[in-house]
């Protein structure tokens, strides 16, 4: 019989203790076909109104205001932008059928009360949204998606798309993930709604530094090869990064911006009548920033630290970010003020 | 002393094998004049910032690293001679950043497939450039290390089946665990009919089958660098930059030249602005100030380079060792600034390390001592070493030898 030649024991093999074995022998694991979904999870589990998952609090997600995630925020403001009537809710990751929020669950159906319509990942959102108000209300106003859709240069908004994605992105999460001196906001943004242990909570709080880090060096050029080397999963400690630098780029796309917005005569970027897709994802990191990140962290490294990303993005060309800021706030979430200002400064 | 630019060394007919360390030199050359800097060939190992290119000031004592900060510290602290000619308006100067931003986020991920990625180009052009300008041992180790890094970079653009020696690994190890686990094992000699696919599939290289997908991603990052109408118009920083990420995807002589292909057949104005660029930097019998770094390149520090490059391969304790030398390293650094840095555990967390190590390995030896579970102890003892033990016999001869019974 032509079995493995290595009878021998391996590592990596342990077997299957005696009694276990026999266990099983009387007792074969069987798996039962899957249940259907009760009656009611439509009911429980979707409303009248198109839900929104985002990263967000119980009383945020009540008043339907802003995300404290960037990649959610974004979205949202896209979709308040759009005539499309929506209710936020709080989710994690874990919830996503795509592995990442935010995802929209259309308005239940009552016509098929247990087969549910498919969630929405964030890319498709904006058709969607346009989709819903052509077919429904009809009104005459010009969606977002048609100036969105053909910017009239689409190809140097690319280029300064990954100012945002790439420089402020790297910013925003050194400051909130690796800077010690946040670490009470982390806590409170992500790693509390998710457990109450704190052995958890600990193990979380590495894991999201962990990843944080790795994302910063993969993505920029400060990538140290002394570092990346060990393991080849990837060890990347927050000490391989040249902080100075993410900040320091930071400030560049930041003027950059600015400079950019300065030219255009609307006050939205790249000349549209409307704000678009590029002035939300910035808005998404600009508010954030300006919100919980007003004034300079406290352990700072000598030399009189750096300045906080609130404030540079409040300094950025004269304060033009600041004001584009208050533009689509004004847009998206009319009669809105911003009600963490002075509150979250501790 | 003069400003010490350390880089990677030349390759493919150009001064570095590196985007930013090519860009950094040819800023640097643009900028300065020659007498007042020179180029010092290493490599990650050897300089404090573990990363290339670094920049030594000596006037200041600094060491900076990364093609940006560089720019930016040549023009806060100034060599004498240094002018930089470019003069951008607000809106270019943003222009300019911009598309900084875009060359470190998209260029360089499309670059590594290209000569990383790729396992046949890796093979045949970027190793053995590698092993070429650096000293013996070293090969062994930091060009792996600097492709892990790459493929990194590239992962999220999906385009792993590039690298077929990590498909073949895949392949070795499923199969070898199909055959630990299943009952029957067909002969090697036997799997004729499953062997390596036939046909077209099979003739083909990797990157002829994923060709349109690797000509989407280029054109995605080259049709944004194409719209470019006057480069001159971008800061001296943002060209050198875009020469060294561009130069490096069109000159190398690569065995599968997509990304060449790809430049020359639709993008001729890229094509030109790296051919004058290359021209007007770098022309044929300009000399650049290489100097030799005679301490770096003795013998017992390139052994100890070796040691760590390899120290850092070690499973767990490398992890834990690169962190605690990447840490050190980085105070060092921020010492040389004049910046203090709170003490970090490094040494401690090595030791707990360690510690661990060894306790997991006295729990394995332990746990493989023990008998299997649910079978029957048996215990031999020796046998008493008496003449009842030997039986019938022994039983006649005690009972001769006594006179009993």
């Amino acid at each position: 019989m032509a079995s493995t030649p290595s009878s021998a024991p391996s590592w990596h093999k342990i077997q299957i203790p005696r009694p276990l074995q026999r266990l099983f022998d009387r007792f074969p694991l069987r798996t039962y076909e899957p249940n259907d979904l009760p009656q009611r999870s439509q009911q429980l589990t979707s409303s009248d109104v198109a839900t929104l998952y985002v990263f967000s609090t119980d009383e945020d997600a009540r008043i339907g205001a802003p995300s404290f995630n960037p990649g959610c925020l974004k979205w949202q403001t896209l979709l308040r932008l759009t005539n499309l009537q929506f209710r936020i809710l709080p989710s994690t990751n874990h919830a996503s059928p795509t592995g990442s929020l935010p995802f929209l669950l259309p308005p239940r159906t009552s016509s098929s009360p247990t087969s549910s319509s498919p969630p929405i990942p964030a890319d498709k959102l904006l058709s969607y949204a346009a989709q819903k108000s052509t077919t429904t209300t009809n009104s005459p106003s010009p969606t977002t998606t048609t100036t969105t859709a053909k910017p009239p240069s689409p190809k140097k908004s690319e280029a300064y798309s990954s100012l945002i994605t790439l420089s402020l992105r790297n910013a925003w999460l050194h400051a909130l993930y690796l800077d010690r001196s946040r670490t009470a906001l982390l806590r409170a943004l992500y790693i509390a709604p998710c457990s109450s242990s704190r052995a958890v909570q600990t193990a979380l709080l590495y894991q999201l530094r962990r990843a944080a880090a790795e994302q910063i060096l993969s993505s920029s050029g400060t990538t140290k090869v002394g570092t990346a080397v060990g393991g080849a999963g990837g060890s990347s400690s927050a000490d391989a990064i040249d902080e100075e630098g993410v900040y320091a780029e930071a400030w560049d796309a930041l003027c950059a911006l600015a400079s950019l917005l300065a030219e255009s005569e609307t006050g939205w970027f790249f000349g549209a009548e409307k704000p678009g897709t590029f002035d939300a994802s910035l808005f998404a990191y600009t508010h954030l920033m300006m919100e919980y990140m007003p004034e300079g962290s406290s352990t700072e490294e000598g030399e009189g630290g750096r300045m906080a990303l609130g404030a540079m993005v409040r300094k950025a060309g004269n304060g033009e970010l600041a004001r584009h800021r208050e533009r689509v706030l004004q847009a998206a979430w009319p009669g809105w003020e911003g009600r963490r200002e002075g509150v979250e400064s501790s | 002393m003069v400003l010490q630019l350390h880089v990677w060394g030349p390759a493919f007919g150009l001064p570095s094998i590196d985007a930013e360390c090519l860009a950094a030199i040819a800023y640097l050359h643009e900028s300065t004049s020659p007498t007042e800097y020179q180029l010092i060939q290493t490599s990650p190992s050897a300089v404090p910032t573990q990363h290339l290119p670094a920049l030594h000031d000596p006037s200041t004592s600094t060491w900076t690293s990364g093609f940006s900060r560089i720019a930016t510290h040549l023009q806060t602290h100034p060599p004498p001679s240094f002018s930089d000619p470019s003069r951008p308006s607000p809106l270019e100067q943003a222009d300019s950043t911009a598309y900084t931003a875009f060359l470190t986020q998209h260029a360089a991920p499309l670059l590594s497939l290209s000569l990383y990625v790729s396992s046949a180009n890796y093979a045949a052009a970027t190793r053995p450039a590698y092993s070429a300008i650096l000293p013996f041992p070293l090969p062994w180790t930091e060009p792996p290390a600097v492709r892990a890094v790459m493929v990194r970079r590239a992962e999220h653009l999906g385009m792993s089946s590039l690298d077929t020696d990590a498909r073949a690994e895949k392949e070795r190890e499923a199969e070898e665990r199909a055959a630990a686990e299943g009952w029957v094992t067909v002969p090697s000699a036997l799997k004729l009919g499953r062997q390596k696919e036939k046909g077209v599939g099979g003739m083909l290289s990797p990157e002829q089958k994923a060709r349109i997908r690797l000509e989407g991603l280029a054109a995605d990052v080259l049709d944004v660098l194409g719209e470019v109408e006057d480069w001159s118009t971008l800061s001296l920083a943002a060209r050198c930059l875009a020469f060294g990420y561009l130069a490096l995807m069109m000159l190398p002589d690569v065995p599968r030249p997509w990304l060449r292909e790809v430049m020359r057949r639709r993008y001729p104005e890229l094509c030109d602005f790296v051919n004058g660029f290359r021209r007007e930097v770098f022309p044929k019998g300009r000399t650049l100030p290489w100097a030799e770094d005679k301490a770096g390149m003795a013998a017992a520090v390139v052994v100890t380079r070796f040691a760590r490059g390899a120290l850092c391969e070690v499973p767990w304790i490398g992890e834990y060792w690169s962190q605690w030398w990447t840490a050190k390293k980085r105070r060092q650094v921020l010492a040389a600034r004049g910046m203090k840095n709170g003490s970090s555990s490094g040494m401690l967390l090595l030791l707990e390390a360690g510690l661990g190590m060894a306790l997991v390995g006295a729990g394995a030896f332990f746990y493989r001592g023990l008998p299997p579970f649910g079978e029957a102890v048996q215990v031999w003892r020796r046998p008493l070493g008496t003449l009842s033990g030997l039986g019938a016999a022994g039983a006649i001869f005690s009972g001769a030898l006594y006179g009993l019974d």
